[in-house]
């Protein structure tokens, strides 16, 4: 592959990346490529029916021994999920149905064959009695008095609910302007392109399970199997290869995971599964599914006051290990003052349990649905008092010289100007021209909409954010293993995943930096429980600021060892030295680390006396302010809407946005892409809609609607660098940020192109059946009132 | 089971296969050719795109038996193409993959559309990829790789 330009800081050179070649040349390895003599395959036996008593499974005569039901795969336990809170329900998820099935899609059984499409053709065979039960399905009616329940002996259908109250709400009842709006962000699934997939086996000749895994953090999955299956973790070794998306997706624990590996110890030889796209739609991680009810005070200047209402979460029939949904509903509430001088809250929060597949993760986490919420009803306030939308922002948002500030909601915003990126985004998209051509009107009917929204991304947050979260466990640091060998190479093994983000690469700049050598010599080694110290894996933004700050401990443990050898080997004392371009270099001249890495591995005789052999240096990282540092950003958006079809054209789409210091801005720019057209699907097209007996509709992509390349603009990106003062170097988290405000800004946009006559849009996807009907029943009003 | 022989990146290969087989087993499973990927195995994501008989086409919805006396070229047999090499480089340098998963089927169609067409313009690369799914990318990268291959190709 090409080389990098030459350049003398490795922090913030668009470095292209390591990863690429494997994957340009057909040789990435994900689980599906993985081949084992005596490997066969699984397929589940998976309920029909949305909610309902298992009678009787009734296996095949002739293959009875290759089909397994929960009492042929046991003893397992049950582990509890969700926060470590005695107010949250516990909700026993077996990894095959024990009785009663609570989703269409759930695991009732495994059939076992040595490939898929037989595995397949026996599922087929297997009978299955049911009896079925009252379902729920939405999650408001599912609080109703009567309404059926999940789980018979809860109270009621809610995991948990809760209640904000900040500042005075009281006092929101005389506002003056008071404007009440429903809001929902439908069900989708995460949808990485590799569909999840395990590779199971014992190891007979080193006594342990070896589990191929296609997930986001295999020391926490080990964890969680260990206690699933009754074995020690020392007999356990998850081993994530290439791994073809995550999203969140692949961050939980899931019952075909704990499925799998039971069988394997049973049978003694390689078993595999390997999900088809109709099962990730059906059965794995769905998300977002939020419903709000809210209210919005403001004065009449435009002063936004307050925000009163409900929240509610679909987490549908489960939670899942670790943390389940119930953050969904804490961080909605927490990101529902948006970064807003917004003082008064009170929230009523539902985490509702319904007959749906079990809610987890997904790029933003419940932010999507709060930026959504909040940025809607900002520009609802706006319309109220007949004012530009982005001066009601600028208005209220918390200006450069407030950082740090603590919302109303508690969380502490710390560095940046948020309205700098304000500004920037207004100019790039041209707020002025775009409004000329609102005025003009268009040739071809379609009325123009230009949306903004404002997001935070709380990234980076350690050990005290997690403990108040009530998190089962508390990912507040991560961990790196940095080695030099004796040619002065290094290795590093980082307890993260990579699944796409590019860490060989990004990590492999920050050694170099901290080494003063080249990242080519420099191997960055994730994804194995057997060689790679504890970490908790890639998710919440986290990677770069506690694995980047891991591993620069990591190569100053080392370079301090290294300089104090090469101070030896120069004759001087330490303090006479200094470390540039790979070389100690002394008053006298230099040595290269290659040769102080020899003597340190294979000629101790070399070494200062009584100092130990080897340069090995283990690290763990936690940023000093572990509420989280914060990237923020402006999303900016033009459209044309068809008014009679509700067809939705993005013509325009720019961000402006901070992610404090930037290791490597071209992958900042490809995870601000990436997580704009994943935003685009939340907001125009991806939708998991159930009926009335909780059959979802949705599970092929010829009505799961995936964004192609014809529907994703090319974003303008404009950066600005505020650094962080809690991480190294500066850096703040990235990977969610693009996902969060594309709902809101696209809504906002729609909103605004039918401003004149008052249509609302404020349930996401906006599908063209949703958008045109919005327009019909807005028409009609303005008509009845005219 | 029917014997199947199929003209794989330029040697013969036969295998027995179930008719209900797909082209996409047969290489993957049969063959141990796994650059092909599966993402949907109902045709709608492109990541399984092999040529067959040159033209690109999605191996999950062709049976194997469908192949039989054809010519199939995967990713693995295209490593010396000139063309695969530019577009290669240009997806490197332009970030246009991230996990990786959906780029063999990526490069493959982009290839195809290099071939049918001279310097496509960026609206036209996005049309001709509609039925492609990347779900890190956001595209931006994979346009922007396509068009400036199509430009040194020129």
């Amino acid at each position: 592959m090409a080389d990098h330009a030459a350049s003398d800081g490795w922090i913030g050179a668009r470095l292209l990346r390591k990863e690429d070649a494997r994957h340009l040349h057909g040789h990435g390895m994900f689980i599906a490529d993985i081949k084992m003599p005596g490997l066969q395959d699984i397929a589940f036996v998976r309920s029909q029916h949305a909610h309902a008593k298992v009678r009787q499974v009734t296996k095949p005569a002739d293959a009875a021994a290759q089909v397994f039901t929960l009492a042929d795969i046991g003893p397992l336990h049950i582990l509890e999920a969700g926060p470590e809170l005695a107010a949250h329900r516990h909700s026993p998820y077996p990894a095959l149905a024990d009785g009663r099935v609570r989703y269409v899609g759930q695991t009732i059984a495994a059939c076992m064959q040595p490939t898929r499409a037989a595995a397949e053709d026996l599922a087929d065979r297997v009978s299955v009695e049911m009896e079925e039960l009252p379902v729920v399905v939405d999650c408001i009616a599912a609080m109703r008095q009567g309404s059926p329940r999940v789980f018979e002996n809860w109270a009621d259908n809610a995991f948990i609910t809760s209640t904000v109250n900040e500042g005075k709400p009281a006092s929101l009842a005389s506002a003056p302007i008071r404007l009440r709006r429903q809001f929902r962000m439908n069900r989708q699934a995460t949808v990485s392109l590799e569909c999840r997939g395990s590779l199971t086996y014992w190891d007979h000749r080193l006594n342990e399970l070896v589990v191929y895994l296609s997930t986001q953090g295999g020391h926490v999955k080990r964890l969680g199997l260990s206690q699933a299956l009754g074995l020690p973790e020392h007999q356990i070794r998850v081993i994530a290869p290439d791994v073809g998306g995550g999203f969140g997706g692949k961050n939980r624990l899931m019952p075909e995971d704990i499925a799998v590996a039971a069988i394997a110890m049973k049978v003694g030889h390689p078993v595999r599964w390997i999900e088809d796209r109709r099962e990730h739609l059906l059965a794995s991680v769905h998300c977002r599914d939020h419903a709000y009810d809210l209210t919005i005070s403001a004065d009449k200047d435009g002063t936004l006051l307050g925000v009163e209402g409900d929240v509610y979460i679909d987490a549908g029939a489960y939670a899942l290990w670790p943390t389940g949904s119930f953050m969904e509903a804490s961080m909605a509430s927490r990101n529902l003052t948006g970064p807003y001088r917004i003082k008064h809250l009170k929230l009523n929060t539902f985490t509702v349990a319904t007959n749906k597949a079990p809610m987890g993760p997904y790029r933003g986490v419940a932010r999507p649905g709060a930026c959504f919420a909040i940025e809607r009803m900002v520009d609802e306030v706006a319309r109220e008092l007949g004012r530009e939308p982005f001066d009601l922002r600028k208005q209220n948002i918390v200006t450069a010289a407030e950082l740090p500030s603590r919302t109303a909601a508690g969380m502490r915003l710390d560095t940046g100007d948020y309205i700098a990126s304000l500004d920037m985004a207004r100019q790039m998209i041209d707020m002025p021209a775009i409004r000329k051509r609102q005025a003009a009107g268009e040739a071809d009917g379609r009325a123009i909409g230009l949306g903004f929204a404002f997001y935070t991304e709380q990234s980076g947050h350690g050990t005290v954010e997690w403990v108040k979260r009530k998190s089962r466990v508390v990912p507040g640091y991560e961990s790196a293993s940095g080695r030099m060998l004796p040619d002065g190479s290094v290795i590093f093994h980082v307890g993260v995943q990579n699944h796409g983000q590019g860490h060989e690469t990004t990590l492999a700049q920050i050694a170099a930096h901290e080494l003063t050598i080249d990242p080519s010599r420099i191997s960055i080694r994730y994804g194995d429980t057997a060689t790679t110290p504890f970490g908790f894996g890639t998710f919440a933004s986290r990677s770069i600021v506690f694995a980047g700050g891991a591993v620069a401990k990591s190569c100053r443990a080392l370079v301090e060892k290294i300089q104090r050898i090469g101070a030896h080997l120069l004759q001087t004392d330490v303090a006479n030295t200094r470390v540039e371009g790979g070389a100690v270099h002394g008053p006298s001249g230099k040595i290269s680390f290659a040769e102080i890495a020899y003597a340190a591995n294979v000629r101790q005789e070399h070494l200062p006396a009584g100092m130990d052999p080897l340069l090995d240096a283990t690290a763990t990282y936690e940023p000093t302010e572990t509420g989280g540092v914060f990237s923020y950003g402006t999303h900016a958006v033009v459209v044309a809407v068809e008014p009679d079809t509700g067809v939705v054209e993005i013509l325009d789409y720019v961000v402006a946005e901070d992610c404090g210091t930037m290791i490597n801005p071209m992958i900042v720019d490809g995870q601000v892409q990436g997580g704009i057209a994943q935003g685009i699907g939340t907001a125009l097209y991806e939708e998991i809609p159930y009926d009335e007996a909780g059959q979802p509709l949705a599970t092929s992509f010829a009505d799961y609607m995936m964004p192609c390349a014809p529907e994703i603009p090319k974003v303008r990106i404009g950066h600005l660098v505020t650094p962080a003062l809690a991480t190294e170097y500066g850096v703040k988290g990235l990977g969610e940020g693009g996902a969060i405000a594309p709902p809101a800004v696209i809504a906002n946009a729609v909103a605004d192109a039918f401003r004149s006559i008052g249509a609302s849009f404020n349930e996401t996807p906006l599908t063209p059946r949703r958008v045109s009907e919005a327009v019909d029943r807005a028409r009609r009003a303005k008509g009845a009132a005219a | 089971m029917t014997d199947v022989t199929i003209d794989l990146n330029g040697a013969k290969v036969s295998h027995a296969v179930e008719p209900r087989q797909t082209l996409a087993d047969f290489l993957r499973e049969l063959c141990g050719l796994t650059a092909t990927h599966l993402g949907c195995e109902h045709g709608a994501c492109g990541a399984c795109t092999v040529l067959v008989d040159a033209q690109a086409t999605r191996s999950c919805l062709q049976l194997a038996v469908m192949c039989d006396g054809r010519s199939v070229q995967t990713l693995e047999g295209l490593r010396n193409d000139p063309v695969m090499d530019v577009l290669k480089r240009h997806f490197h340098e332009c970030h246009a993959l991230q996990c990786g998963f959906c780029t063999p089927g990526m490069l493959i169609t982009a290839r195809d559309i290099l071939r049918r067409l001279v310097k496509p313009e960026a609206q036209t690369v996005r049309h001709e990829l509609s039925g492609q799914i990347c779900r890190c990318t956001g595209y931006a990268g994979i346009v922007d790789a396509i068009v400036a291959a199509g430009q040194e190709l020129a």
